[in-house]
């Protein structure tokens, strides 16, 4: 009797393993592309993309051209500017370090929705409506929904605190920072830096959640559509108010009113 | 008249340089627009076929190679405007200001520096919203998803570190907002400051630190996470489109 091909067993390891394993579908990547669907990258995607580089070259360079970038005074540690404003895309941030206590604002929001961004894909995982915006109609109108329902809330509630945080002696209103020294416990940080914004920040995603399941009976896309648009929106407002309705003291202005940056310096022309 | 030049070209094509250079022929057929593109280093970021909705611009709006080409603009004007500027706080302001007035075009290299970096911020997060509203996040995406959040976060963070460098009082109180909110980190807010500002006020480690991140450590991380992202559109079945 011969032996059988290939590598043999040691001696008392004669057990046979399998090396084929059953793949499920959903685990591998299946490409659906049909000959008729599909276009040659030469030229006609290459073209598109060196359309699409020249345009911006070209406008990149006309921008630089026409506008100089920043450049004021020499740094002194003796002169704060009032307001001091972060860069553009962080305003949104200063903007809630006005609401809230700094380290909430600025690191653990933040983090939060880093971490809670990078986990949509495995909370939502439902396949369908890849590739068409919004998924479909209803996608659409919560996203409208949503927009509405954001920039009105947080529009109010910026509006509100502006309000509030001011001195009315006819009605015998301290403003609210006094207010909450004397009426609060914990005083003016425990409920003002924390619990009021912590139970907004949380109270309001979940009234929206609520609403687009019992408006428009959406599941976890729709609900994450309005969820994500909640979170562009507030990107948003918070940014276009930081950056063009504080003024100095950050306190609130109107655009057209807004007085300039004070400065130890005369700002270059 | 145009013989010679034609013949001049014939022979260069037919010459061993050229050959070595380019192993296909003009890409007028199918074989050799394929070739052209996985024989190129280039271009064999791309399949040598995409599915025709990946070339709507509505569909795309071009975001993410456009971030990308920021990214090379913002890349190729940043190593120019090293040739001038030194991250110490006796030169950096007026390195700068060298720049604008000495340096031939100084002033312009630093504008598009400028006005890229904050157009990179721009497309990246129009990008991160086109990829979610068309659903291109879902599975088999997942993981690339998340390699995109990562590299919106790395962008914020090159164009923040990038900030400071001008050394003049825009930077410096923009970039004591982040200071004191790095301060406000619960539990090690003066370790997490100290370990990214190098003392307990802005100065010149501060200014050390921040170059260091921005023009080595930032970009290697952002090109590291590029490297992956494309690799994954490839392996993930490419763009995104209804199934």
């Amino acid at each position: 009797m011969t032996a059988p091909r290939g590598p043999q067993p040691f001696p008392g390891q004669e057990k046979r393993l399998r090396l084929l394993a059953f793949v499920r579908q959903d685990s591998v990547v299946r490409v659906d592309k049909r000959v008729e669907d599909t276009a040659m990258v030469w030229p006609h995607l290459l073209v598109i993309e060196f359309i699409a580089a020249m345009i911006w070259s070209l406008g990149l360079f006309v921008i630089s051209a026409l506008f100089n970038a920043p450049l004021q005074d020499h740094s002194t540690v003796d002169c704060t500017p009032n307001p001091s404003k972060a860069p553009w895309y962080l305003l949104n941030l200063q903007e809630l370090l006005l609401h809230m206590d700094k380290g909430l604002a600025g690191v653990v929001v933040p983090t939060v929705w880093l971490v809670f961004m990078a986990a949509i894909p495995y909370i939502d995982r439902d396949r369908s409506g890849i590739g068409h915006w919004f998924t479909n109609e209803i996608g659409r109108r919560v996203t409208i929904f949503s927009t509405i329902f954001t920039g009105v809330i947080v529009s109010g509630l910026i509006a509100f605190d502006a309000v509030i945080k001011q001195k009315y002696p006819a009605i015998g209103w301290p403003g609210y920072a006094e207010f909450a020294s004397q009426y609060f416990p914990g005083g003016r940080e425990l409920i003002p830096n924390y619990v009021i914004p912590i139970f907004l920040m949380l109270a309001l995603p979940f009234v929206l959640v609520q609403l687009v399941k019992r408006l428009f009976g959406g599941g976890t896309r729709e609900w994450m559509i309005a969820i994500f648009t909640g979170f562009v929106v507030t990107y948003v407002v918070l940014t276009v108010v930081g950056t063009s309705l504080r003024g100095p003291g950050m306190d609130l202005y109107a655009p057209w009113s807004l007085p300039e940056t004070h400065q130890c310096f005369a700002p270059r022309p | 008249m145009l013989d010679i030049p034609l013949q001049v070209w014939e022979r260069v094509k037919a010459g061993v340089l050229w050959k070595s250079l380019f192993r296909h022929g003009y890409p007028d057929s199918r074989k050799n627009q394929s070739l052209a593109v996985f024989t190129n280093v280039f271009l064999h970021l791309h399949p040598v076929k995409v599915r025709r909705h990946a070339l709507a611009i509505p569909y795309t709006w071009c975001m993410g190679g456009l971030s990308f080409f920021l990214f090379l603009v913002l890349t190729l004007t940043g190593t120019l405007l090293m040739f001038y500027y030194r991250p110490t706080t006796e030169w950096a302001y007026s390195d700068i200001k060298d720049l604008e007035t000495v340096v031939i075009f100084g002033q312009l290299l630093r504008n598009m520096h400028r006005w890229a970096a904050h157009g990179m911020v721009i497309t990246v997060f129009l990008h991160m919203i086109r990829v979610f509203y068309t659903g291109s996040y879902k599975p088999p995406r997942e993981f690339n998803w998340v390699v995109g959040t990562l590299l919106f976060f790395f962008t914020i963070l090159l164009s923040y570190t990038g900030y400071l460098l001008p050394w003049d009082q825009l930077a410096l109180w923009a970039v004591t907002v982040g200071y004191e909110i790095a301060r406000a980190t619960p539990a090690v807010g003066d370790e997490v400051s100290f370990l990214l500002f190098g003392g307990y006020q802005l100065g010149p480690n501060a200014l050390l630190r921040f170059y260091v991140l921005h023009v080595v450590a930032l970009p290697l991380a952002t090109g590291f996470l590029i490297a992956i992202h494309f690799w994954r559109i490839r392996k993930d079945g490419g763009i995104s489109g209804p199934l």
